[in-house]
């Protein structure tokens, strides 16, 4: 899993019949590459979310028909911009 | 299998239901690089841990309807982080 922020939502109204009706957001990660991922828990913009990667998507949509590769599996409670880019701590 | 240090506690109170009351770790490559685990073993921060991705991290955290990408198996009884391998930093 991974840490990133919500950007933007995306509308794609012509799409497979796989993806369903399923929303979708544009994330950035803390390098601030762009990737899409299907949202199961309905994250806004500026959220910190997890996303769960590979296989593991599909199940987390609740259906694992859907054909995602990436899904938001949960908004974090307490993360920052600060947090994203600190050094790993001395000692640690 | 992949080695990484726990970070902290990551604290995600709406979360998919699937992801049930699992405790999640941000854990970090000996790279710099972070990720979240699911933790079933019970790690302490500063470990460092053995973690499994792709298939293997579902059944790891329980059972194979479980979505984890990387799963924590082990918790590693002694690691020089400056010996051998120590890796990109």
């Amino acid at each position: 899993m991974n840490i990133m922020r919500v950007v933007r939502d995306l509308v794609t109204t012509q799409r497979v019949g796989g993806l369903q009706a399923r929303q979708l957001r544009v994330l950035e990660d803390a390098k601030g590459n762009l990737e899409v991922a299907v949202d199961a828990v309905g994250a806004r913009v500026g959220d910190f979310v997890i996303t769960i990667a590979y296989s593991s998507a599909r199940i987390a949509t609740g259906d694992p028909r859907v054909t995602t590769d990436l899904t938001i599996g949960g908004i974090i409670d307490d993360w920052s911009e600060n947090k994203w880019h600190e050094p790993a701590r001395a000692g640690l | 299998m992949r080695i990484f240090q726990v970070e902290n506690t990551l604290v995600a109170t709406a979360r998919i239901t699937q992801l049930e009351n699992h405790r999640l770790l941000v854990v970090r490559e000996t790279s710099g690089s972070r990720s979240v685990a699911v933790d079933p073993v019970g790690c302490k921060e500063g470990d460092w841990v053995i973690a499994v991705g792709s298939s293997a991290a579902k059944d790891a955290a329980g059972h194979a309807k479980y979505p984890s990408d990387l799963t924590i198996v082990g918790i590693i009884d002694y690691w020089d982080a400056e010996g051998p391998g120590k890796g990109a930093r």
